[in-house]
């Protein structure tokens, strides 16, 4: 673990040097030095730019996300566990699975607006299906021995799903979610650049058309570290619900 | 008293050539006393699963009726419980966690739960391993906490299906053992599927024969040997060795007009 993360660091410290000494030798506004872009961060932060664009970001982000795991588990334990909804619904969950959610804004505009709600939307509908897929294939994969041991001590319908269904079919579920956020995060760019020049997408669209490319790197930058936390955070808890798989699989 | 009276099962499969039907038990009549052991063996596919399941409640059956104490037997009771052969622990749950499972659903309170379980895990000799993790016992160990499970309950009818069929030949011997004399201490009728005549042999009261698929009595032994069963003396027994030979006889005998 230790040695994984001074790998990490030389790596970063690398980049950085070879970023620095590139932008001095090239000494075009196309790629900045890297000292450049710190002091656009430093000064996007001060000026206080960053962090209510940022927040901004994040609530629509936080509000999109949270319904496409809530929706997505409960539609994707429907499907796991009822073949009529499966099969009802499986064509168009796998066909816009994989289509391209972009194409969604125009329509988007028109049933919601300009406003928050359709940001709300696009990051719900690039999180969602990814969410129903995983959560299906979670709970139809469920040993069935584990069933048939709950069932043969007397548990009811729901006592299988809440004591065994549900947490057999946690680390697929939570699979899920993860892809998800990554894909959130996606979704609250491009909503923010696509639909009204707001948040961190929107300074992307601001200070690329003004050729500032110290100040869109920062924001870049900004996107990728908000990105990483983000997939930490639901790595952590990840841990905390499926840690037992985990264990088995370092073995 | 377990009496299964020309029990049948036909399973329903829906295929790419439309429906088949797999015949997989017909007209079994077995009677079983109270705190009787019977070993049922049979070949592989011969239905003694679908059986134990069907005596369980779990699986419906299509003809004949199972009585216990002259009840029919309609879904699980908590009369009965089930050893399962790949054990079937929760791997998310503790040893311990997984022992409280059948008492959860049988709505003990949480203190009770826990000494109960306790209790059990201690009889199996797993009392230091509570806090484990399935993945982290042998399979000895793991079966040891999967009968912990079913004794804790209090079932009067303990029903094992091959539960020592995946454990290695030594462990299985001590298990062996350890489940006579649980049975001697616990008073509890016990049904024990095993494709090991050994196994039928050396446990049981009574051995019943299954032929193959579609599985029916073949025939039904008395094992006269005496209990306690001291495992070296019991082997080296004339009249258990007769009996293996007998029964490997009557396997035989059956597979062959089965063909």
């Amino acid at each position: 673990m230790k040695a994984r993360i001074s790998v990490n660091v030389l790596s970063i410290a690398t980049l950085a040097v070879l970023w620095e000494v590139a932008g001095r030798l090239m000494d075009t506004t196309l790629i900045p030095p890297l000292s450049n872009i710190a002091s656009a961060w430093l000064r996007l932060l001060m000026n206080g730019k960053l962090l209510e664009n940022l927040v901004m970001s994040l609530w629509t982000l936080a509000a999109g996300f949270f319904l496409a795991v809530i929706l997505g588990v409960i539609i994707g334990v429907l499907m796991g566990r009822f073949r009529p909804v499966e099969h009802f619904l499986d064509l168009y969950i796998n066909a816009l699975m994989s289509a391209p959610m972009t194409a969604f804004v125009p329509l988007l505009i028109m049933w919601f607006g300009l406003g928050v709600e359709s940001r709300i939307a696009v990051v719900f509908l690039f999180a969602f299906f990814v969410i129903v897929i995983n959560t299906m294939t979670g709970v139809k994969q469920v040993d069935r021995i584990f069933v048939e041991m709950a069932r043969s001590f007397g548990a009811k319908e729901l006592e299988v799903f809440f004591k065994v269904v549900l947490p057999a079919a946690m680390p697929a579920i939570m699979a899920g979610v993860s892809i998800g956020m990554g894909r959130a995060v996606k979704g609250i760019v491009t909503a923010e650049m696509l639909l009204t020049l707001t948040g961190i997408g929107g300074m992307i669209m601001q200070y690329g058309s003004a050729f500032a490319t110290d100040a869109l790197f920062a924001v870049i930058l900004t996107i990728l570290m908000v990105a990483m936390i983000a997939m930490k955070l639901v790595k952590i808890v990840d841990r905390r619900l499926t840690g037992w798989k985990a264990e088995i699989a370092i073995e | 008293m377990v009496e299964v009276q020309r029990v049948s099962k036909t399973f329903q499969r829906i295929g790419k050539n439309g429906a088949t039907e797999l015949k997989a038990l017909s007209d079994v009549t077995i009677s079983i006393r109270e705190k009787e052991f019977v070993s049922i063996i049979g070949p592989s596919g011969c239905g003694k699963t679908t059986l134990l399941k069907i005596i369980d409640g779990l699986t419906p059956y299509d003809g004949g009726e199972i009585l216990i104490n002259g009840k029919k037997v309609t879904g699980p009771g908590p009369d009965r419980a089930v050893v399962f052969q790949t054990f079937a622990l929760l791997p998310w749950r503790t040893v311990l966690a997984n022992v409280e499972f059948s008492l959860e659903l049988r709505q003990l309170p949480r203190e009770q739960r826990t000494a109960t379980a306790r209790d059990y895990l201690k009889r199996v000799g797993l009392a230091d391993f509570e806090n484990h993790y399935p993945h982290e016992l042998s399979g000895g160990m793991q079966q040891r906490a999967g009968l912990a499970r079913a004794l804790a309950v209090n079932p009067s009818i303990l029903l094992m299906d091959e539960p020592f069929g995946s454990v290695d030949a030594q462990t299985r011997q001590l298990l062996q053992e350890e489940l006579l004399e649980l049975w001697q201490r616990e008073q509890k009728t016990v049904i024990f599927i095993t494709h090991s005549m050994d196994e039928a042999v050396y446990l049981a009261d009574r051995v019943v024969v299954m032929t193959p698929r579609p599985g029916r009595v073949a025939e039904i032994l008395d094992v006269p040997l005496p209990r306690p069963r001291i495992p070296d003396v019991v082997r080296r027994d004339p009249k258990f060795v007769d009996l293996t030979n007998y029964i490997w006889d009557s396997l035989k005998k059956a597979m062959e007009n089965h063909h």
